[in-house]
């Protein structure tokens, strides 16, 4: 990463030099002026559709809202464009606030739709809005005030300049939490949320964020071209070249974008020279996006670092269990300093009739179960018998049909997952849901302890954080897998890192979704050490878990869900003899061992 | 009141033939999740086809749709095996960005064959009405919707009723599970994807008539169906018929009321409102796996 930023430097300094040395050379000047424009829009649109997946097919309207609303105030207020290029940025920026908030609020594939039609609609507005925005006639800026010797070199630096400080503030959102959670979004939204990720507020706030600079941009831009349309201010080509840029030079990563920006310009450029012009662009963009997708899905700039990684692998040293049996230092304390914790014995979670239909199946249905403070409570029952639907109910990941869900004296069941999530309510997987292409601290410093803005816009890891990381790590043995990538370690290796991950919140209740499964034995002893470590710190669990032996050992409370009913609760042992249980769970035939 | 009533009896018209034309998009997305933004590229390709039918031999815009079918149950098929499904099990962005991809190369091929001028086949009904009282049906637009409810028939005959339909809706709801009981999820795949791609055959020859269109028009189109079937819910053929049906009423009403010009604005405005309401659309539903 150090080396790329110096060649990026060291590129800044030869583009700023470059007028200089060669003045008198105003086409290459005007082809790398459109360089920076796409790439401070192929930047932008990395915020939302890189970083956080949502691919946008409209992004160029936030260019052509820059252009007109610059071009309409300049000319309202007679001032000089330039002075009034923010507003384009700020009105873009508002826009995508308004559409984010309607259509981002679900996941899915809503918004591409949108963003297409929104690009028409802008271009609707612009024909028809005739008293604002002189419909197809356009509106025709003043001349620049330079003298005509300076050509184009105002612009270049004004473009330039741009480029530089869209390229800072994505540098630093992705250092942020803001961009750690955006990461997050894409990899896998529903496991973002249950750590604390509010999905809705960042989706949208970084689809504003990706709106403003192309708006800023937008108005010199219209003061560059002195002449504003509809067709050419809301040319989904725009968007074409936008997308094509970003994806060929690497979505997600910082420079990707900025590099297939002056990719995509040189070819465009070649084409309007040497192939007859705009008729032959749809269909050279178009064939460059259809193989682009199959043959480079990743972008030039992954793909050249995957190889150079090949070619000098780091060392790692694979030696899970010595790491894991070493580490013998004390379990973190959870400081359970804020907000006095209910007393023991009462109930922390309480699930209050509770139904929950999946068409003609009954998944949940009327379960009550009390889980209360300082107990390990287990959950167990034959396969689909709602286990994991319950969480996911009590989670928020699914909304519950009826019923009542309390939390810690609080009613959570109308509280978004990341709600849950401040409240003190942790959880793991039953398939881990790790995201994999952060790296193994990363997903470890993920999740987020509240929903404030002062949290969202600091840094991706703190000094605090890394320390408790560092510990986290120590205490599940991976310790040295701290930089790999989540997706490469085992499956077993994930499991702990998702547990380190449940545990850096210090929530009050964890919910394990078979933290045995796929573990071998003597690391199922460090995991049922560690979870009697925390337990005697105060730190509550619901297990669900079809290792038998594995429950009655560690539990103190067991309830038993069959057909999506509780049909026995109860100390470890009255369940174990419970006949409905044996009947239910382990089948007719079943006889119990003598002892 | 005349007005009203005349609006809406052609709002409905024109709703029967968008629903065609949503119906292959919602299929497809309902199948295999992808998002086919090369759809409204595929019914300007078939008004293209049609309309140079119609002027050299005189062919009814309307019968072409026997000729045109065959050829996008073809293209759709191909257009799948070559590209779909070498990205399958990527990210479902990536399968949008692929088909916008493809929509382009056809508009820029069609550029470059038959000329960048917008275009519309004018059989001899072309201005001609049947007419009901004071309300007068338009031809065209009655020809039209009929050939559509016709093939939304038997698209939902197909769905329902035969094996063929049965594997497709199997592959939709667990395609392991099809796999399983001997359905081929590619081979279904491919298959729902050449149907939905058919669809457009009997669409865009009826747009032929109904719009002048050009190389560039897929824009428009997909943005509206695209449109129908987030309002509708996605993968929803109920859901398309009600949004393809609402974007019919909302532009013939605009356009009676107000002005034409503003008529697909007020749709998109519908949408948000619906959106607003209802993330998932009219139709749309959460199932167990979209569960976090």
């Amino acid at each position: 990463m150090k080396r790329a930023h110096l060649v990026a430097a060291a590129c800044l300094v030869v583009l700023l030099l470059y007028p200089v040395v060669n003045p008198w050379q105003p086409y290459p000047q005007g082809v790398l002026l459109l360089g920076f424009l796409l790439a401070v829009q192929a930047t932008s649109w990395n915020i939302i559709s890189g970083y956080a997946g949502y691919v946008s097919l409209g992004h160029s309207m936030f260019l052509g809202v820059g252009s007109y609303t610059v071009g309409i105030l300049a000319v309202a207020w007679g001032v000089n464009p330039l002075w009034v290029a923010p507003l384009g940025g700020v009105t873009a920026t508002v826009i995508a606030l308004l559409i984010g908030t309607v259509v981002l609020r679900t996941r899915g594939h809503a918004f591409v739709i949108i963003t297409i039609a929104m690009l028409l609609a802008a271009q609707i507005i612009a024909v028809n809005f005739r008293s604002l925005t002189h419909g197809s006639d356009g509106i025709t800026l003043e001349l620049p005030f330079w003298h005509r010797d300076f050509q184009n070199i105002p612009f270049y630096y004004a473009f330039l300049l741009l480029l530089v400080l869209t390229v800072l503030f994505s540098a630093w959102i992705r250092r942020t939490k803001f961009g750690t959670g955006l990461v997050a979004i894409r990899e896998d939204e529903g496991k973002a949320a249950t750590i604390g990720v509010d999905t809705t507020r960042f989706k949208v706030t970084a689809y504003a964020a990706s709106a403003f600079f192309i708006g800023m941009a937008g108005g010199v831009y219209a003061y560059y071209l002195t002449f504003i349309n509809p067709v050419g201010s809301f040319a989904i080509l725009g968007s074409v070249t936008i997308v094509l840029a970003a994806l060929a030079g690497g979505r997600g990563t910082l420079y990707g974008p900025v590099l297939g920006a002056f990719i995509v310009n040189l070819i465009s450029e070649a084409a309007t020279v040497y192939a007859g012009g705009v008729q032959s662009r749809v269909l050279l963009f178009g064939g460059a996006l259809v193989l682009v997708v199959l043959f480079l899905p990743k972008g030039i700039l992954p793909t050249v670092e995957a190889w150079w990684r090949r070619r000098n692998p780091a060392p790692v040293e694979y030696i899970e269990q010595p790491a894991a049996l070493a580490v013998r230092e004390r379990a973190p304390v959870p400081e359970s300093g804020e907000g006095a914790l209910p007393e023991p014995g009462e109930a922390l979670l309480s699930v209050r009739g509770v139904t929950r239909r999946f068409g003609g199946l009954t998944a949940v249905d009327e379960v009550s179960l009390d889980v209360r403070q300082g107990t390990i409570t287990g959950l167990i029952g034959p396969n689909g018998s709602g286990k994991t639907t319950l969480f996911n109910l009590v989670t928020g990941g699914l909304p519950a049909d009826s019923g009542e869900i309390w939390f810690d004296g609080r009613r959570v069941d109308g509280l978004r997952p990341w709600r849950r999530c401040h409240l003190g309510l942790g959880r793991s997987y039953q398939v881990t849901r790790l995201f994999k292409e952060m790296t193994v601290r990363e997903n470890v410093v993920a999740p987020l302890a509240d929903s404030r803005w002062r949290t969202m816009w600091s840094d991706a890891v703190r000094g605090h954080e890394a320390e408790r990381a560092r510990e986290l790590l120590g205490l599940v043995g991976l310790g040295r897998f701290a930089e790999q990538r989540a997706g490469a370690l085992s499956y077993g290796q994930q499991k702990l890192v998702e547990l380190a991950q449940v545990l850096m919140l210090e929530p009050k209740l964890i919910l394990l979704d078979e933290p045995a499964g796929g573990v071998n034995p003597s690391m199922l002893d460090r995991i049922t050490e560690v979870i009697r470590e925390l337990n005697a710190n105060g730190v509550t669990f619901l297990v669900v878990e079809h290792n038998i032996p594995l429950v009655l050992d560690l539990c103190d409370q067991v309830a038993v869900l069959a057909g999506g009913r509780v049909i026995a609760e109860g100390p470890p042992l009255s369940v174990r003899q419970d006949p409905a249980v044996l009947d239910a769970y382990l089948g007719h035939d079943w006889t119990p061992a003598v002892r | 009141m005349a007005h009203l009533v005349q609006a809406i009896a052609l709002g409905l018209l024109i709703g029967g033939v968008y629903a065609l034309m949503a119906s292959g998009l919602t299929l497809i997305f309902g199948v295999m999740q992808i998002i086919n933004v090369a759809q409204g590229a595929f019914l300007v390709l078939v008004a293209m086809v049609t309309w140079w039918l119609w002027n050299r031999t005189g062919i009814d815009p309307i019968v072409a749709s026997l000729v045109t079918t065959p050829m996008m149950f073809g293209l759709g098929w191909l257009t799948f095996r070559l590209l779909i499904s070498r990205i399958r099990g990527s990210s479902p962005s990536m399968s949008v960005l692929l088909t916008f991809g493809l929509a382009l190369v056809i508009e820029g091929v069609l550029n470059l064959t038959a000329g960048n001028k917008f275009k519309s086949a004018t059989p001899a009904y072309f201005e001609e009405s049947f007419r009901v009282a004071s309300i007068s049906f338009p031809k065209a637009q009655v020809f039209g919707f009929v050939a559509a409810v016709g093939v939304l028939g038997v698209l939902y005959y197909v769905l329902n009723r035969t094996w063929t339909g049965r594997a497709i809706r199997a592959a939709t709801q667990n395609p392991a599970g099809a796999a399983l009981v001997g359905v081929s999820a590619a081979g279904t795949a491919a298959l729902a994807f050449a149907i939905g791609s058919a669809t457009a055959g009997v669409g865009g020859s009826i747009l032929s008539v109904l719009y002048p269109f050009f190389p560039a028009s897929h824009y428009e189109w997909i943005s509206r169906l695209l449109g129908i079937v987030v309002l509708g819910g996605l993968g929803s053929l109920p859901g398309a018929v009600a949004g393809a049906v609402i974007l019919g009423l909302a532009e013939t009403l605009t356009a009676t009321y107000g002005s034409l010009g503003w008529s697909t604005l007020v749709f998109y405005l519908v949408i948000m409102a619906v959106l607003l309401v209802r993330p998932q659309g009219l139709f749309g539903a959460r199932l167990r796996e979209d569960a976090a």
